[in-house]
């Protein structure tokens, strides 16, 4: 691909040429989200809520179709590269093969989360009525009845979007900075609205502020320090300045270098929820409104695991040998850390939140092959794992506390999901689906993605990780086994819960996410195919 | 010593003079205006350096932005505003932020210390605004367009939570399928200021985020 942006040399000013096809799915995402705040501003309040989310449907498949365009316009994506090997000409975004299979999966995601976001049959919706009034106040109450909704989700939500696609694809640590900070702020509000248990919400969000803006100065501060090493943001002179390709290597300043890839990997790896740093992931995932969760463990995790394989492949492969160890560390102790814990998690939203901690280390052994095979396993990975996620974050939003006047908040305690297979067979069978998945269990999707990166590791040699990766993966079984069991076999105890009848939104994307997860746990090659030709990164 | 020297020791020492009394100052809002003082001669200081842009990026965002800010808060809150004696901290913690004080300074003045004698070639005009304005709109047009978007969507995300679409607000209960009968709730309007206080959680994010980006911009 051309480099979107070139820097003239000369003091003049000379325009910078964008190529506006390759940043289409961008620019129809944030178009789409201005639109939407003047919908928000200028549209009645009794349509605002459906036209917001055609909005944002329209968008995203707009956008998920420009893809396809760079898709079909298979050359310029295989004859990218070798524009970039003049000195005097950068670019902020790279449209490559990593960055549109990963910008075509975190589309395809969010348009099933803003399909589950649309859910409103069931208990009005996901989303607080009135976000500025106190819990439990006659205010509030007043909201509900009146029938007021937070319909900014949708603008936000598209935000973040959009600044998820240009995470993985920014060619400077400065462009991924601002990207990181787009997509982060409207998650960290989009938490905090939760309509039932708000105060738990409202916590989650402080929290994950928080901490994001303290991982976020993490990773300015890493920046800053690679910027010093390399006197340049730009990945590609970054990786010069190690090795000293095409230009003097900067030797005697390892200190910059290692502290700015410790810092800027801090960041990174928060964002992911790698352990040590995924404390704030089972709080967050908890206290967010169900399908915001969702939203957050799929897409979040496609762009900042994108990001990284960006990080380690493009800018920092000279200095693999300094911060491989350490890396490794950090993916054994994100294994073992998500699988040990969720066995003894009582909430399945918590469960699933230690889950993706246990898969954010499955996908770091795919990251640390540090070869073209682990970046298609990890694209693989993160593609089937998206969809589990969401499927299964969907479903848990409707299985809900049987009250007096019908359907109650929702019944996230595991002993309220006991025997829910012989009086819900087909949202038992779907989660069933889903946990089986993320176990990695032969003919599901999630046992290629697994068998993907694993077998990526022993090819080179870390077949060390790849032990502890099965073993990791055998305890985590048990809990998602445990699940099962549950939903099965034993007698329901305690308070009761129902399944609501899902909107048409919802079981769409249920429906989506089984048949992504069957058809790729039986065909793998349909998605095997195109990750492998994407895996090429380009400077 | 040249002109330059002492209009560079001028502003230093003005500098220096207004951060003391700012934080000697037993009236909060003193305090306040000597940071104006403080931070503005630090503007001039960067004139005098040749970096221009710094230093109009530091009258519009410190003077201008945090200075403003914290004038309102003293404003729309009830702290109080007259001369106090009560302003210091507990010891212990007076202690523990002198011991951080003092470590900055040490450390900020042991690398100047270190740096005393060796020179290094400035390349000119790196600092003018043409420079920063041709780098900004050319190679970093699109991180540059993408911050507008950042404080776009903190300042619908600020809304969103902040704003009270009280339930007593003319004309919201027509939308009630009950009409009148919701009148009736006589919490509904006394809970109506509540709002303010109640957005506990990301109310702080927009406005501190939104201070950096909008001076420079």
């Amino acid at each position: 691909m051309t480099p979107l942006l070139s820097v003239p040399v000369a003091a003049d000013f000379v325009a910078p040429t964008v190529d506006y096809v390759a940043v289409l799915p961008m620019l129809i995402v944030f178009g789409a989200a201005i639109v939407a705040v003047l919908v928000e501003a200028f549209a009645p309040r009794a349509s605002r809520f459906s036209i917001q989310v055609g909005v944002a449907l329209v968008g995203l498949i707009a956008a998920l179709g420009a893809v396809g365009k760079l898709i079909v316009d298979g050359t310029r994506v295989e004859t990218a590269g070798i524009p970039a090997a003049d000195g005097t000409l950068a670019a902020s975004i790279v449209i490559d093969g990593p960055a549109i299979f990963l910008q075509g999966t975190i589309l395809a995601l969010s348009i099933l989360a803003v399909l589950t976001m649309t859910e409103r049959s069931t208990d009005g919706g996901a989303f607080t009525p009135q976000a500025s009034a106190v819990p439990g106040s006659p205010g509030e109450g007043a909201a509900r009845r009146v029938g007021l909704v937070q319909s900014e989700v949708f603008p936000l939500m598209l935000f973040s979007v959009g600044g998820m696609l240009m995470f993985p694809a920014s060619n400077d640590l400065l462009t991924m900075f601002v990207a990181l900070e787009v997509f982060s702020l409207p998650l960290y509000l989009l938490c905090g609205l939760a309509r039932r248990r708000r105060l738990l919400s409202q916590e989650a969000s402080l929290k994950y502020f928080l901490l994001g803006a303290f991982s976020s100065a993490f990773f300015l501060y890493g920046a800053a320090l690679l910027y010093g090493f390399a006197e340049s943001v730009r990945l590609a002179d970054i990786a010069a300045a190690i090795t000293g390709t095409g230009r003097p290597a900067v030797v005697g300043q390892d200190g910059l270098l290692l502290l700015g890839i410790a810092l800027l990997a801090v960041g990174l790896l928060f964002k992911v929820g790698a352990a040590p740093f995924h404390i704030w992931t089972p709080d967050v995932y908890q206290g967010a409104p169900t399908p915001v969760t969702g939203f957050m463990a799929a897409c979040t995790k496609v762009a900042a695991f994108g990001a990284m394989l960006r990080v380690v492949y493009v800018a920092l492969p000279g200095a693999r040998w300094d911060f491989m160890p350490a890396l490794w560390g950090v993916a054994i102790l994100t294994m073992v850390v998500g699988s040990v814990i969720a066995i003894v998690q009582t909430d399945v939203k918590r469960m699933l939140a230690y889950s993706s901690i246990a898969h954010a280390g499955f996908l770091m052994t795919g990251v640390l092959a540090i070869d073209k095979i682990g970046i298609s396993g990890v694209l693989f990975y993160l593609f089937v794992y998206g969809f589990t996620t969401i499927g299964a974050f969907a479903l848990v939003s409707l299985v809900r506390d049987a009250g007096e006047d019908g359907v109650g908040g929702e019944a996230t305690h595991l002993s309220q999901w006991a025997g829910l297979g012989k009086r819900h067979p087909m949202a038992a069978g779907a989660f069933t689906l889903f946990l089986l998945a993320m176990a990695g269990i032969p003919l599901t999707s999630g046992f290629m993605g697994k068998y993907a990166v694993f077998s990526a590791a022993v090819s080179n040699g870390a077949w060390v990780l790849a032990l502890i990766g099965v073993l990791a993966s055998a305890v985590a079984a048990f809990f998602y086994v445990r699940v099962i069991v549950l939903m099965y076999f034993s007698e329901p105890s305690g308070s009761a819960s129902v399944v609501a009848t899902p909107g048409v939104g919802t079981l769409f994307a249920i429906l989506l996410s089984v048949v992504v997860t069957i058809v790729l746990g039986i065909a793998p090659t349909v998605l095997f195919g195109p990750a492998e030709a994407a895996s090429l990164f380009l400077p | 010593m040249t002109a330059l020297d002492v209009v560079f020791a001028l502003f230093a020492s003005t500098a220096a003079a207004g951060a003391l009394l700012a934080v000697t100052s037993r009236h909060v809002v003193h305090a306040a205006l000597w940071l104006v003082l403080a931070l503005g001669s630090l503007a001039g200081v960067y004139l005098v350096l040749a970096a221009e842009v710094v230093a109009l990026v530091q009258v519009l965002v410190y003077v201008g932005a945090v200075v403003v800010l914290v004038l309102f808060a003293l404003m729309l809150t009830r702290a109080p505003i007259g001369v106090r004696a009560d302003l210091d901290a507990a010891p212990g913690r007076r202690r523990v932020a002198a011991v951080a004080g003092l470590a900055t300074s040490a450390l900020i003045g042991g690398t100047l210390l270190a740096a005393i004698g060796s020179t290094a070639e400035v390349p000119a005009g790196d600092g003018t605004a043409s420079a920063l304005g041709s780098a900004t709109f050319t190679g970093w047009v699109l991180p540059f367009e993408l911050l507008s978007v950042l404080l776009l969507a903190a300042l619908v995300a600020a809304i969103a939570i902040s704003r009270g679409r009280d339930a007593d607000t003319p004309g919201l209960d027509d939308l009630a399928p009950g009409g009148t009968a919701d009148r009736a709730d006589p919490g509904a309007g006394s809970a109506a200021p509540a709002p303010a206080a109640a957005p506990a959680p990301a109310t702080p994010a927009a406005p501190s985020r939104a201070v950096g980006p909008d001076g420079t911009s």
